[in-house]
């Protein structure tokens, strides 16, 4: 039998050339869903060990170490980032390293879909679709942000800055939803420049 | 001037007479110039009749400056691109814009409605209530149809919209609504201090009336400021500027809608694919409201004909766009304002034949400059009347006579020419969004108006808003609001200042009578848009309406689309009078959002066609969609209800999907199951208290079937459930109860189980899932090349296990929802659509066929499986649908359990469910039929129970139903009577379980 062939949500989309965002699906990246106390020293040491990162403890951040990403999601869970083919590795080496501790780490690397929107307009095109403050200063690089997205529900993931990337997570069923909505409202004649220079009105 | 009477040969700052500009009005062609308003181009083209009124279908012209337009309201564009009941002043001219009046029939000049003007005797304030009430069918099929035929306003666009909408959301620290004077200046001392500043004005401009006013600005022209701070906004960097955005409401802690009107004045931006209108939602620390004032009409007899306009309106026409309001005019007033409007045409050189001011004397800078002009002035007088021909379409004069307030009727009446009127009542802040959130008002009674008082919002209003009609003060006011707004913000030396003559007070007039026994074929009107007059209003308190709240809804004054902008201070001022109360002791109605009428499509935004529901597809959908599924909804999945081939209905496709499953093998895409992973030391205690049965006794790597109820005993949820290891399941719920069911874990382990070390994982999305079932299954999975044991005794009835089918990974269980031998299959989602086709093309020798949600409940109706949500309705227990084996004797407790000792819910007559077979084998009960005690000629009839599900049965060659029916379980053979729209239906009660009682099939 051959290899398993991998059928993203949005695999075969092309994003048209008329939009003022760049957006792409990310395919190649690993999730796990990871559970634990974290007043539980004993966790996040364990945790550490195997993600050579602090797992972040202070709402709506992230943490880093090389290829491995930590979002929080609620005060005892996170969302653990890494390249799909590490997946497997990293999530046996947490198991192991937390079975005497009450936790819970599970795969999730297909239950979201991740759209990257990248360029200046990223966070105007995002803004027609939620009501966070993204011109604030509250989302800099690293932030973390649950979200209702148009009309569901989202985790937004700002990777940096000038120019924006951006990390869309969406659960999967809505990827193509999700992917209409901003072909309908990232197309560049309907580009918004919020603040910045703005054209003279008349008088 | 031939052709073009009324524009003025020079003048008109806003026009550019270097291009030409083409149109229609009403099918006719006009031209105009860049910088006209659809309200300047017509009249300058002589024509003065804009549409006809609401409910009298009397001609009706222009007469405000702007959105308070009342009158001219008109239709733009052609089909679907159709908009209603736009205000002329504000729509911009573009080539091409095709303009129709409204509410006339046949043509503006002759209206069959206008008749209702001759019967007005008859159709007095309250006709609706008074007349339409009875008889109560003719509302409907009378009333109701002619009085939509008769009133009204403009038509829906034919068609769908071919433009688009978006919203967009917005935070700042400083909301700016209105860029006057006063507006600019409080942006600009915000954005000094640093905030984020939006700053909106619902007009194509910057400056409000600044180029209508009197007074400077740092010795200056008003328009000079004007521009250099229309500059330094647009460049500061930390400001949002927005032009033709109204803010149409204001909400709780200062959330405010912005009405976008994107490309309505750019068709070729609209060509493009521009969004036509966007919808901004906006969140702001602190609002300014710099609304202006707008000015009062002055209720004198018909002082609705066209070529009457507020003095601001015509002095606007002069000014801006060189039109003149008419041949020869007169000025009508109570204030200072209007002489400006008096100045403005003199110097245009369109005659005027006096300013007719309500007040004693000519003491003043206003009238001083007017004598100067040349300009007589008539004070302590006003208007009694006009003249007009042609019913109404033409003005020839005023009658005119000496002034007393509150005097009755008119003696020494003189006569002016003139072919329009100038009038102004005085002016009324813009207060409409300072009370959308509860604001309060105060009384002015130098400005006879309200103006804003207590606010709990972070709202403040300056300038023109405010009742600070001074330049000067309102200057002052907007720079220290901006500063006050901001933390930080501080006075700062050096702000410009402005200078401007002092004006003399205002003094009110409310109504002006007409000759003759007053009223007489005279109408004095308030709200023009409603059609209602002084009288409507004093009939109304005659009658009883003594509260301003009820003569509001009695009358429908202010109830229009402009919400009584011109009419609502007018109509209490009437009130005060007819009353002998001052106008604070009647009250103040309320005025509610929006402040002017917004699309219907901004409110949609993009969320239409493709978006306007979230869809969910599962891993299969492109393979579902490719194979021409019908899909059905369940939540906002859609799921492949079933696949007709060639030649195929539904019905057909149905039956041999059902019957491949029950001969041969079946592929379901069932990964729309909810999966809920549970993990902890307390797992399977937890799950023994959130269903009916016991898990802690399940072995790892076997499933069992649980029931989930709620506190009050009744069914929420089933499922099979998982023991992964000691301390690890994997719950299964029903597709739509995925999220539900989760929420309600949480809930339990949050709020009243926090001993509990439990985590709770929903991992619905994460996994493909899909059966495989039919006699044929192992020999299917057999092909697909499993790494484990697959042999009967090897993989019994309820295990599970996880392996490989080929490169495939997967979590395997073998569970049955159809009574075949069934093997439900889970790979991670992106492996899904490999392995689907993988099964189909390994099944192919078998004759595998994809099967639907239809003929999955089929085949489970014919093992009398339950769903949750068809046989169950949130009062069914367990032990209605004969589930009571399921519910743990042993345990010491779980959720519902003390209900179920409830003695209603153990009492006899509870419905029960059973199986039932119709007398005749071809007929299928409707869904929800109802079993009646006895059948009558006509309802009601008693009824004693109804259809849950019902199907046709391939397998049986029968129909089948299941039944919730009261005692069904001790009413076995008993036959039951369906009344039905045509027939009644009969059918014996038999079990549920239609096919394979022993359960032998899926035991092989």
């Amino acid at each position: 039998m051959s290899e398993a062939q991998l059928e993203t949500a949005l695999t075969g989309r092309e994003a048209p050339g008329d939009l003022a965002i760049e957006i792409r699906e990310l395919t190649t990246r690993g999730m796990i869903d990871l559970r634990g106390d974290a007043g539980d020293g004993k966790f996040m040491a364990a945790a550490k060990d195997v993600l050579g990162l602090d797992l972040p403890t202070a709402p709506r951040t992230s943490a880093a170490w090389g290829e491995v990403q930590a979002l929080w999601l609620s005060p005892d869970q996170w969302l653990i980032l890494c390249p799909r083919a590490r997946t497997e590795e990293l999530l046996a080496a947490l198991r192991q390293a937390l079975a005497q501790i009450h936790s819970f780490a599970v795969d999730v690397s297909d239950m979201r879909t991740i759209i990257r929107l990248e360029g200046h307009a990223a966070r105007s095109v995002l803004l027609k679709g939620c009501s966070l403050d993204l011109l604030s200063p509250d989302y800099a690089a690293g932030t973390v942000r649950r979200l209702r997205f148009a009309e569901i529900a989202a985790l937004l993931h700002i990777v940096s800055e000038r120019p924006d990337v951006l990390d869309l997570y969406v659960f999967r069923s809505y990827a193509d939803y999700a992917w209409e909505w901003f072909l309908a409202n990232g197309r560049a004649v309907a580009a918004i420049q919020p603040f910045g220079q703005q054209a003279v009105p008349a008088v | 001037m031939s052709g073009k009477p009324y524009r003025l040969a020079q003048g008109g700052r806003l026009i550019d007479r270097s291009k030409k500009v083409s149109f229609t009005f009403d099918g006719q062609s006009m031209t105009g110039f860049a910088g006209d308003t659809v309200a300047s181009a017509v009249l300058a083209n002589g024509q003065r009749v804009f549409g006809r009124s609401f409910k009298y279908h009397r001609p009706r012209g222009v007469v405000g400056l702007g959105s308070e337009e009342m009158n001219a309201l008109v239709g733009i564009g052609e089909g679907p691109r159709h908009e209603p009941n736009l205000r002329a002043p504000q729509v911009e001219l573009h080539d091409g814009l095709i303009a129709q009046s409204q509410n006339r029939w046949p043509s503006l000049n002759f209206d069959i409605g206008a008749l209702n003007s001759k019967l007005s005797r008859f159709i007095p304030g309250g006709f609706y209530y008074k007349t339409f009430m009875w008889p109560q069918a003719f509302w409907k099929h009378v009333y109701e149809p002619m009085i939509r035929r008769a009133a009204g306003l403009g038509k829906a666009p034919a068609g769908s919209d071919p433009d688009t909408y978006e919203h967009m959301h917005a935070h700042c620290d400083v909301l700016v609504i209105g860029a006057g004077i006063a507006g600019l200046a409080a942006a600009e001392a915000a954005q000094a201090a640093g905030a984020r500043v939006i700053i909106c004005d619902e007009t194509p401009r910057f400056g409000g009336v600044a180029d209508l006013s009197a007074g400077t600005i740092d010795g200056a022209p008003q328009l000079d400021w004007v521009h250099t701070r229309a500059k330094l906004l647009a460049e500061a960097g930390n400001v949002h500027v927005m032009t033709r955005t109204t803010a149409v409401g204001h909400w709780h802690h200062n959330h405010l809608m912005l009405f976008e009107r994107v490309s309505d004045h750019d068709p070729e931006g609209l060509a493009r694919g521009t969004p036509r209108h966007r919808l901004w939602k906006v969140r702001a620390k602190h609002v300014i409201l710099a609304t202006g004032a707008l000015e009062r009409p002055i209720a004198f007899a018909n002082n609705d004909r066209p070529g009457i306009m507020l003095a601001t309106a015509a002095r606007g026409l002069v000014e801006r766009h060189g039109v003149a309001p008419g041949m020869k005019g007169v000025v009508f007033t109570n204030n200072d304002d209007a002489y400006l409007t008096a100045l403005s045409l003199k110097r245009a050189g369109v005659a005027v034949a006096g300013i007719i001011d309500v007040r004693q004397g000519t003491d003043s800078a206003a009238a001083r400059d007017a004598r100067n002009a040349g300009i007589e002035i008539i004070p302590g007088h006003a208007i009694a009347g006009v003249e007009s021909g042609y019913g109404g379409l033409s003005l020839s004069g005023v009658k005119i006579a000496p002034w007393r307030k509150g005097q009755g009727r008119v003696v020494n009446e003189s006569r002016l020419a003139c072919d329009f009127i100038a009038m102004s009542g005085g002016f009324n802040p813009v207060v409409n969004l300072w009370c959308h959130n509860g604001g309060k008002l105060t009384f002015d009674s130098g400005l006879q108006s309200y103006r804003p008082g207590k606010h709990h919002d972070r709202i403040q209003a300056v300038g023109a808003a405010n009742g600070t009609m001074d330049l000067a003060a309102a200057l002052a006011e907007g720079y220290a609001a901006g500063e006050a707004a901001v933390k930080d913000g501080e006075p700062k030396a050096g702000r410009s200042k402005a200078e401007s003559a002092p004006q003399r007070p205002l003094e009110p007039i409310w109504f002006s009578p007409a000759t003759g026994k007053y009223n007489e074929g005279n109408k004095h009107f308030i709200d023009f848009q409603n059609d209602v007059t002084a009288a409507d209003l004093e009939l109304a308190q005659r009658e009883g309406y003594e509260s301003v709240e009820h003569t509001k809804r009695y009358t429908t004054f202010g109830m229009a689309t402009d919400q009584g902008k011109t009419s609502n201070l007018n109509g209490l001022g009437v009130l005060a009078e007819a009353t002998g109360k001052t106008i604070p002791e009647i009250g103040i109605t309320t005025f509610r959002p929006p402040y002017t009428p917004f699309s219907f499509g901004s409110i949609a935004g993009s969320l239409t066609k493709n978006l306007f529901l979230p869809v969910r597809r599962t891993p299969i959908f492109r393979w579902h969609k490719a194979q021409n599924a019908v899909f059905e909804p369940v939540g906002q999945w859609r799921r492949a209800y079933t696949y007709p081939r060639a030649g195929e209905d539904k019905h057909q496709s149905i039956n041999r999907e059902i019957l491949a499953v029950r001969n041969k093998v079946g592929l379901l895409d069932a990964s729309t199951l909810g999966k809920i992973e549970i993990k902890g030391p307390d797992a399977a205690e937890f799950l023994d208290r959130v269903y009916t049965n016991m898990f802690s006794t399940l072995k790892v790597g076997r499933c069992r079937y649980g029931l989930m109820m709620n506190e009050l005993g009744f069914l929420i949820d089933d499922g099979v459930t998982v023991r992964l290891g000691d301390d690890h399941f994997l719950m299964h719920t029903t597709s739509g109860g995925a999220d539900r069911i989760a929420a309600w874990l949480e809930e339990w382990l949050q709020t009243e189980w926090t001993q509990y070390k439990v985590f709770v994982t929903p991992v619905t999305e994460q996994w493909a899932q899909f059966a495989i079932a039919g006699p044929k299954a192992r020999e299917v999975l057999s092909k697909l090349g499993p790494d484990f044991d697959i042999s009967a005794e090897g993989f019994a009835h309820m295990a599970m296990k996880q392996g490989k089918l080929g490169s495939h990974p997967v979590r395997i269980y073998r569970i049955s929802f159809s009574g075949e031998l069934s093997y439900e299959v889970a790979t991670p989602a992106n492996l899904g659509r490999g392995l689907w086709d993988a099964i189909l093309s390994a099944g192919a020798e078998f004759g595998i066929e994809a099967y639907g949600t239809e003929a999955l409940h089929v085949l489970r109706a014919e093992k009398g499986y339950i769903v949750i949500g068809d046989e169950t309705d949130g009062t069914v227990t367990p032990g209605d649908v004969g589930l009571d084996g399921l519910v743990s004797k042993k345990k010491a407790d779980f959720i519902g359990k003390r209900s179920l000792e409830q003695s209603f819910l153990r009492s006899a007559g509870r419905k029960q469910l059973v199986g039932l077979l119709t007398e005749d084998p071809k007929d299928v009960l409707p869904d929800g039929a109802y079993a009646v005690r006895a059948v009558k000629d006509k309802p009601p009839m008693e009824m004693i129970g109804q259809v849950t599900s019902t199907y046709y049965s391939p397998t049986l060659d029968h129909s089948i139903a299941m039944a919730l029916i009261e005692n069904g379980r001790s009413r076995m053979g008993e036959t039951l009577s369906f009344p039905l729209d045509d027939k009644v239906v009969k059918a014996k009660i038999t079990d549920p379980v239609f096919y394979d009682k022993e359960g032998s099939r899926q035991n092989v």
